[in-house]
């Protein structure tokens, strides 16, 4: 194996990792908070993908500038969603924890609703940004580097710093961390707890909303890829511990790597298979994942 | 729950199972008689279908209903029993009645390799895993066109060859044989549910489902009694593949291990009432209708119609009757039925 084509893999990896990362940040934090597994996680990621692709194709508008669209629209949904399908749940369960599969069921429901009407609506066809967008190239010693992806990258790593400084330093950030170590004792303490989950699930929303107009540039775009992305983000987080912050950052970047290094050597697809065989180890033999406290 | 409460309620408990059954040999009965009233061979179908998914839901209710592990995973079993029954008769020309045999202990096989190590995953994690497995086994089929010799043809599917109404072939030239050989794994499914429910294997499942380390601590091994009903679940899912396979004479790797297929048996199983006997029946008789009707009126024109209509259901039901469709008419059944009980 030549050892240009090697570092070319690795460097690819790594901001296709970091990418994954930033798409699974939100469910992460969505676990960390409400113990809720959002099994819908991917069609948030999959409307804004098309958010952004609309506003280009209509009103030819930059798939970046579509951030400022998709960013609140997913805050709106995934607010909405919390405090509308979830939120009388956790009421009915209040005394109990809430039971966790329950809440992945309904989050099914709202997967099978959001991908089958964007099915309907658009159809099975694969769309694409093509030519909507052009950053050249770099060349880092002479490995050539996406300048679309790279940016993708850097803003996995400067969204999940601003999480984490936000979650650490302001009151709602507080909040939330309190409401996620004990909600009875935060509720008491004042803190207004269906508020709270519903912000988290928004941020956790709109985080995919920045990621859809940042990814929409360079991907093809279907109803089905909700699911590919969010199944993908499955992996990525257990692989970095759910409702770590870090963690799927971190996760994100070793399943990026794996992949692109292992599809140097077999196909694709077996690498493909292989992450999903090491979701499957992590989650038998190392189930609290790497960064998780155990 | 006390020891008097449970002395209590052992007789009114007796009394509603012999219902049960009842009620259960009624509706079979009741089903034989359809295609002597329907002869339309479209609404036919449709039927056939509902029965089909009857048997699917009623298959992974078994093991998920019982224990309580929610398996999104249940249609590679569904996959592995088309897959074995089409390529031994279009390879060996063997009979797809044994094929199907063959290929749900393949599907057994799989289930106990797959269920020892994830078993004691809880809730979300076992949900996962068992995606994870059953997208492996897709995505390798699907890129898979010849493993050592055997042509599994990757995403294109394979064919099974008309040999005309010939019934060592499971070919039939009318739609009334594949509805009696599907009431009859329907009625077979049911019974071995009701069975079940009875058996020193249905309440040592559902004392595992109460609380797994009390039931261990009891004497009850979790992993022996959850392996051999996820391995009798298994094998049930499929022949449904297998008949699947030879009533649409054509199978591919999405349609017959995606995700989408594990989706309606769970969806179907929990709106009717998971954990019962005629639960998971109600709902694919609810839900199934929908997609047929869907499929009629609007051809391949409004695709995924039914999904969302499943996907509200599914968030409605989780909410508002958590033990499905059944507890509601249960209720009615009971103050009717058994009103002097208590």
């Amino acid at each position: 194996m030549d050892a240009f084509i090697l570092s070319y893999a690795v460097v690819n990896g790594l901001l296709q990792g970091a990418i994954y990362g930033g798409v699974a940040l939100g469910l992460s934090l969505i676990f960390g908070v409400l113990r809720v597994v959002n099994f819908a996680h991917g069609s948030f990621l999959m409307l804004s993908l098309y958010i952004s692709f609309w506003c280009w194709s209509l009103f030819g508008m930059d798939p970046y500038l579509s951030a400022l669209i998709t960013v609140p629209v997913m805050f709106a949904l995934g607010y909405m969603v919390q405090s509308v399908v979830i939120a009388p749940l956790i009421r009915r369960e209040s005394a109990m924890v809430v039971e966790p599969l329950s809440a992945l069921l309904l989050t099914a429901g709202v997967f099978l609703v959001m991908d089958n009407m964007a099915l309907m609506a658009f159809g099975p066809d694969v769309r694409a940004l093509q030519g909507a967008y052009y950053i050249p190239t770099i060349f880092i010693g002479g490995i050539p580097i996406s300048g679309q992806r790279l940016i993708g990258a850097l803003a996995a790593f400067v969204v999940a710093l601003g999480i984490s400084y936000w979650l650490r330093h302001s009151d709602m950030g507080r909040a939330i961390r309190a409401t996620a170590q004990n909600r009875d004792a935060a509720s008491m303490s004042g803190i207004n707890v269906p508020a709270v989950y519903a912000v988290t699930f928004g941020i956790g929303c709109s985080i995919l909303g920045l990621f859809g107009a940042l990814i929409s540039p360079f991907l093809p775009i279907s109803p089905s890829i909700g699911l590919a992305f969010g199944i993908k983000s499955f992996v990525v987080v257990v692989l970095g511990g759910l409702g770590s912050i870090s963690g799927a950052i971190v996760g994100g970047i070793v399943i990026g790597v794996f992949e692109a290094v292992a599809s140097q050597f077999v196909t694709a697809t077996s690498a493909s298979i292989g992450s999903l065989v090491l979701f499957i180890l992590i989650l038998v033999f190392r189930p609290q994942g790497i960064m998780g406290r155990a | 729950m006390n020891r008097f409460a449970a002395l209590d309620k052992t007789p009114q408990a007796r009394g509603l199972r012999l219902t049960q059954t009842h009620v259960l040999l009624v509706i079979v009965a009741g089903l034989a008689f359809v295609p002597l009233v329907v002869t339309d061979s479209f609404t036919l179908h449709s039927i056939i279908m509902i029965l089909f998914f009857a048997y699917m839901a009623t298959s992974w209710n078994l093991v998920c209903g019982y224990v309580g592990q929610l398996s999104l995973g249940h249609a590679m079993f569904n996959g592995v029993g088309g897959y074995v029954s089409v390529l031994m008769f279009t390879q060996l020309g063997l009979s797809p009645w044994l094929g199907m045999l063959f290929g749900g202990l393949l599907a057994m096989v799989l289930a106990v390799l797959i269920g020892l190590p994830t078993f004691r995953l809880k809730g979300p994690y076992f949900t996962l895993t068992m995606i994870a497995f059953a997208e492996i086994v897709r995505i390798w089929v699907e890129n898979t066109n010849d493993f050592a010799g055997i042509p599994l043809k990757g995403a294109e599917g394979l064919i099974v060859p008309n040999r005309g109404d010939d019934f060592w072939a499971f070919q039939f030239s009318g739609k009334v044989p594949y509805y009696y050989i599907i009431l009859t794994f329907l009625a077979l499914a049911l019974a071995a549910t009701a069975w079940m429910e009875r058996s020193k294997l249905g309440f040592c499942l559902k004392a595992i489902r109460g609380d797994r380390d009390a039931a261990e601590a009891l004497g009850v091994n979790p992993t022996r009694y959850t392996s051999i009903a996820f391995a009798l679940s298994a094998f049930m899912t499929a022949i449904g593949g297998s008949f699947y396979a030879q009533f649409f004479r054509y199978i591919n790797p999405e349609r017959s291990m995606g995700l989408e297929l594990s989706i309606d048996m769970a969806v179907m199983a929990i709106i009717g009432g998971q954990g019962t006997v005629l639960g998971p029946l109600l709902g694919a008789a609810i839900l199934t209708p929908i997609a047929e009707l869907a499929r009629g009126a609007f051809g391949g024109g409004l695709l995924g119609l039914h999904l969302v209509v499943y996907g509200f259901a599914l968030m409605a039901c989780v909410l508002y009757f958590p033990k499905g469709a059944i507890d509601p008419l249960r209720k009615i059944f009971r103050k009717i039925a058994g009103g002097g009980a208590k």
